[in-house]
């Protein structure tokens, strides 16, 4: 059996009896966690995909967003996103998602306000950044991140792929404007800011696979360097979530480290250790993309 | 009542609220021991030797953990070649060597790093997922753990409530594990401020944006006085001054300290970083209820 086979066996036999999969070590369904699973299963006809959709229906909160998990306050948050590119990468029914894609674009990063731009210009200068490129926060209230970005960008990508009115192509060049002024001098993205108090931070293999997803129009600049460093960083490395998110992000960008970055991912797969639900999944979806599969990260998935 | 009158009237009323809640008491349960106990212990370097050192130090305490869950939290961020951003792995170990030792029913290591979401590559960066697995000691990534809603214990930040991970709710002895190190921020991140990591990114995100937004003192506060570390071992062995957290430089203070108050380690430890206790919000707040900040040398 292959990898791929028996990562999509675990991940089914890990499904909950009430729908999804669990975060880590929990016991309740986690959003980021069922989304994953579910784009890793989805060309499986398996019971675990029904109950896991309706687990995600039933838990979109009343104004379109997604809490963390099952039983978590309705407050909404950045897995909203995920969900939305779950939901269309498994042909589900529209209106959830159309749902979703409002909110989408309403929610934005704190620095998206006036008096925080001109707090961010004027007084608080010490993480050096561009207030008025936002993109989407973690969590309402707070400021925009790199990860939530990205994913929030290729939501809106895929579910826009022509005819985008003005609000979603205006939100879109801003996403994508605030990921090129966060990223690290040297190239590829920390979690937000590239440079803090005048330091520059390292970047990370996972959040600059990501960022590289919802970057998929640029050919040049900033787009090159961060691939050329996501080259350098993967090689040597250990973790099979910092491989699975390069090898998607090397597949979308049809990159020439692909064959090399997946066949790392397969060698570091132990059947002997316990590797949790998100790895599994995540590495599945590689699996599949650098066979030439759909990726459901693409932003230009038709 | 004229335009002048009134405008006078709403600043005196304006203001007495804001007296009276800045007067307020903010927090419900007074936590601080009657005698806080601290062991400072003198250590060159990061070896073997640190098993035996630790536990020597740990005997006069005489901690009540026999048959219990003890959680070590270190504080693991990111890896920075060459800079001590993060809790020696070895001094982790020994930690939970020592309360193996003391007949605790077990020892797991803790930690929701705040900026990586890659824990295993993290874990595997500073050595201490190896370290661990040496000696068996099971890990639990505190960003994607059970949650459970929790009620704060004070009301510094507004929160009033944060979900925080069912394997922290269920430990019944709580030991942080700082490393000792300036931060740009809160000028030190030591015991109380490595509490921050066991606030999920799986719900919060990360960075735990949520806990900046709502004060960083504060947060460390309420966070605190809900879970209140039972006991400190710090490691200043290569501490870090300057640009903390993550860009400063080595300091050797070749020290760690051991504690039984979290108030009482931090402002000793402050004082070590060169800075005074009371001028750091969250550890003068502390001084009232969370605990002492004096203590008995050991």
């Amino acid at each position: 059996m292959g990898p791929l086979r028996r990562t999509q066996e675990e991940i089914e036999k890990l499904s909950l009896s009430g729908g999804g999969w669990a975060t880590g070590t929990g016991r309740r369904a986690g959003i980021e966690t069922t989304c994953y699973a579910l784009m890793a299963l989805h060309d499986r006809q398996s019971p675990a995909c029904d109950r896991a959709i309706n687990l995600l229906l039933r838990t979109q909160n009343p104004d379109g967003s997604w809490p963390a998990f099952e039983g978590d306050d309705p407050e909404g948050c950045w897995t909203t996103a995920l969900a939305a590119i779950a939901l269309r990468f498994i042909r589900s029914p529209s209106a959830p998602l159309k749902k979703a894609l409002r909110w989408l674009l309403k929610y934005e990063g704190r620095e998206g306000h006036w008096f925080w731009k001109w707090k961010f210009r004027t007084v608080d200068r010490a993480v050096q950044f561009n207030p008025e490129k936002y993109g989407w926060p973690w969590f309402p209230g707070t400021v925009s991140w790199v990860v939530p970005t990205a994913f929030s960008l290729i939501a809106l990508k895929q579910s826009f792929p022509c005819c985008r009115t003005e609000a979603v192509t205006n939100r879109i060049q801003l996403g994508m404007e605030m990921l090129r002024d966060r990223a690290c001098p040297e190239g590829g993205w920390n979690a937000g800011n590239g440079i803090v108090f005048g330091s520059p931070l390292t970047p990370h293999i996972d959040t600059t696979a990501i960022a590289l997803l919802a970057l998929t129009e640029d050919s040049h600049g900033i787009v090159v360097q961060s691939l050329d460093w996501l080259r350098h960083a993967y090689a040597g490395c250990s973790s099979a979530y910092s491989l699975a998110w390069s090898t998607i992000a090397f597949s979308v960008h049809q990159d020439r480290a692909l064959n090399e970055c997946v066949a790392d991912l397969c060698r570091v797969l132990s059947p002997t250790e316990t590797i949790s639900i998100e790895i599994l999944s995540l590495a599945a979806i590689a699996i599949k993309a650098a066979e030439g599969d759909a990726n459901p990260f693409h932003g230009d998935l038709k | 009542m004229n335009r002048r009158d009134w405008l006078v009237a709403s600043a005196a009323v304006t203001g007495s609220a804001l007296t009276l809640q800045s007067r307020r008491r903010k927090y419900s349960r007074d936590l601080r021991p009657k005698i806080s106990r601290i062991a400072i212990l003198h250590a060159d370097q990061y070896s073997d030797k640190l098993d035996q050192l630790v536990f020597d130090a740990l005997r006069p305490f005489n901690l009540d953990v026999r048959g219990k869950s003890v959680l070590l939290k270190p504080n693991i961020v990111e890896y920075v070649p060459g800079r001590p951003v993060n809790t020696d792995a070895q001094l982790v170990g020994a930690a939970a060597e020592a309360f193996l030792r003391l007949d605790a029913a077990s020892v797991m290591v803790g930690e929701g790093p705040g900026h990586h979401r890659d824990t295993d590559l993290l874990l595997h960066e500073t050595g201490l997922g190896d370290q661990l697995a040496h000696r068996r000691i099971a890990f639990v990534d505190l960003n994607r753990d059970e949650l459970i809603k929790t009620r704060l214990q004070a009301d510094y930040c507004g929160l009033r409530h944060l979900w925080l991970p069912r394997t922290v709710r269920a430990s019944d002895f709580i030991v942080s594990m700082p490393k000792v190190k300036t931060h740009h921020w809160t000028g030190v991140t030591l015991s109380m401020k490595n509490m921050f990591g066991i606030v999920p990114g799986c719900r919060y995100g990360w960075p735990k944006n949520v806990l900046h937004w709502a004060g960083i003192h504060e947060s460390i506060l309420d966070i605190c006085a809900t879970i209140r570390p039972q006991f400190v071992i710090a490691d200043g062995i290569v501490a870090m001054e300057g640009d903390g957290p993550l860009n400063g430089v080595p300091k050797n203070l070749q020290t760690i300290l051991l504690a039984d108050d979290p108030v009482a380690a931090d402002s000793i430890l402050a004082r070590l970083l060169g800075s005074d206790p009371n001028d750091i919000k969250h550890i003068q707040q502390a001084g009232r209820f969370i605990g002492n900040h004096e203590g008995v040398i050991l």
